[in-house]
């Protein structure tokens, strides 16, 4: 293990960590339930950290990404109806993404939201089109580290630290009505899914293909799926805390992502609204470069395409054509003036719903010790598996109920 | 026919990744060819890849609609081909040799070729 591999490794998962949806419920949740939400980031993390360590070791060792299981597993009809419901669920998050980006860069620039989003797409594919696959994860992910800010502001702002820590146990507000704990219910199930997001795994599993890794990667796998993403995570529940300490006794609603670089802004000036925008800018470009990218891995891996960016885009042609295609979709739905705040709320909404169908063949394979041989999930693995399948099959049943009852958590 | 052995066609070998000697992406075995008669030894004759095995696999709108977008253009893969089955197929001969990658290269031809490092 090449320790400046394993250190680049880890800021880049820290930096990539967040996305838009994050950034959204985690200031929303903040100001609305100060700490009480803290713990659905920490389960969400730990899920994540469960599904990713499993999809990178089956990516390792059995050299298989999460779509060419999910195609033998499910057979082909159960499979297609997954394939085109992830499809559907990570285009809109990517549409939601360039919506961010454009709407960041319209707080830096002023310049007109439409035109913003063009110049993103373009910006972000032609950087899809030159950098191979690990200085694309590489330069989004290190450049993401600029979210950091966020971190710092809420140690600046002096939070009350045993209410912060206490936010880490799952546990149901007192004194809530009836409304209130439906919304607080939606806003658990859309924080789970905002951080188990399907694409993550996808991307990750297919990352690791197009890095060659091997049996003597598993340790590097280890260490990013729980170091890495655990630190991420903490940008996310840095949101949160400095939402909840600086929104929350003032009413103030965060209904925009502008609003979370306030937290910067208010202990660091303008050097703080700069790097947390900026931060933010990067980690949204970089999730609007993972969602594409997983949609055109899907699709590739699913029908069994030649795909991947460690090879010049020419090589795997159709790949090239479906991630091109992913992009200018995710444009025009941004172009059709969709609200992005909207295009997050389904985005989370489709996400946690396609979320077991993913997780349950990878699941199976990472049990499979005629592939995975000596590498197979032991008990700790399986049970985690097994206990956060159920948590998101319990969330995605909930899900479209939730939604409703709470129109989306503002009801 | 000695990579192929006993096996289970829907749960070893149906929907596995195809990769040639060359280890490109071939495709998948969408369905696959028997030989024999019922009562006697069956035997895989060939892999089928490509939409056009998708008949039966799926409900018949569906079917439609996938043949509207995908065509129906199949390749026949013979058994005696197949080096290795594990979790993915492994081919003996190169792709282009068995019309694997047609469309693969078809494609190929509308990509530009310059600018990526």
């Amino acid at each position: 293990m090449n320790p400046l591999e394993l250190t680049l490794g880890i800021m880049t998962a820290v930096g990539g960590f967040v996305d838009i949806s994050e950034l959204v419920f985690a200031a929303k949740a903040g100001s609305m339930f100060g700490y009480a939400l803290i713990w659905a980031f920490v389960l969400g993390t730990i899920g994540m950290s469960v599904f990713g360590e499993m999809s990178g070791r089956v990516a390792a060792i059995a050299k298989q990404p999460v779509f060419n299981l999910m195609r033998h597993r499910l057979g082909l009809k159960l499979g297609l109806v997954t394939l085109i419901g992830s499809l559907i669920s990570t285009l809109i998050t990517c549409a939601a993404e360039v919506g961010g980006m454009a709407l960041i860069l319209n707080y830096l620039t002023g310049l007109p939201y439409p035109l913003l989003a063009v110049a993103s797409v373009i910006v972000v594919s032609a950087s899809m089109w030159v950098l191979p696959f690990k200085w694309i994860e590489r330069t989004y992910g290190l450049l993401g580290l600029m979210m950091i800010v966020f971190a710092v502001a809420v140690v600046a702002i002096h939070p009350p630290w045993a209410k912060l820590i206490g936010g880490a146990v799952p546990q149901v507000p007192s004194g809530l009505s009836s409304k209130e704990l439906l919304n607080y219910s939606y806003f658990i199930v859309a924080i789970l899914s905002a951080v188990l997001f399907p694409y993550e795994s996808y991307f990750y599993s297919s990352g690791g293909i197009e890095e060659g890794w091997g049996a003597k990667d598993l340790l590097t796998n280890r260490v990013t799926c729980t170091v890495g993403f655990g630190l991420g995570s903490l940008l996310a529940i840095s949101i949160l805390a400095a939402s909840a300490q600086l929104f929350g006794p003032l009413n103030v609603g965060p209904e925009i992502p502008g609003t979370s670089a306030l937290e910067a802004a208010i202990p660091f000036g303008r050097v703080g609204l700069m790097l947390a925008l900026l931060g933010m800018l990067f980690a949204v470009a970089g999730a609007a470069v993972e969602t594409c990218m997983s949609n055109a891995y899907a699709v590739s891996q699913f029908f069994g395409w030649e795909w991947g960016r460690h090879a010049k885009p020419w090589e795997a042609p159709r790949f090239t054509l479906a991630w091109i295609a992913v992009m200018l979709l995710a444009l025009l739905i941004v172009l059709t003036g969709v609200d992005v705040m909207s295009l997050v709320e389904y985005a989370v909404l489709f996400s946690i719903i396609v979320l077991p169908l993913t997780y349950l063949p990878l699941m199976l394979l990472a049990n499979d010790k005629s592939y995975m041989r000596e590498h197979a999930n032991k008990w700790l693995a399986k049970g985690l598996g097994w206990l956060f399948f159920v948590i998101v099959t319990c969330a995605a049943i909930a899900a479209i109920p939730l939604y409703l009852l709470t129109s989306g958590g503002s009801g | 026919m000695s990579a192929l052995g006993h096996l289970k066609i829907v749960s070893q070998l149906l929907d596995l990744p195809i990769i040639d000697k060359d280890e490109r992406s071939c495709g998948i075995v969408d369905d696959v060819e028997l030989e024999g008669r019922p009562g006697k030894e069956m035997k895989v004759a060939a892999l089928l890849v490509g939409p056009g095995a998708y008949d039966g696999r799926m409900p018949a709108w569906l079917l439609w609609l996938t043949r509207q977008i995908a065509g129906d253009r199949m390749a026949r893969v013979p058994a005696d081909q197949i080096d290795e089955i594990g979790a993915v197929v492994k081919l003996k001969s190169c792709g282009e040799d068995l019309g694997l990658h047609q469309v693969e290269d078809k494609v190929r031809a509308w990509i530009p070729r310059k600018g990526a490092l």
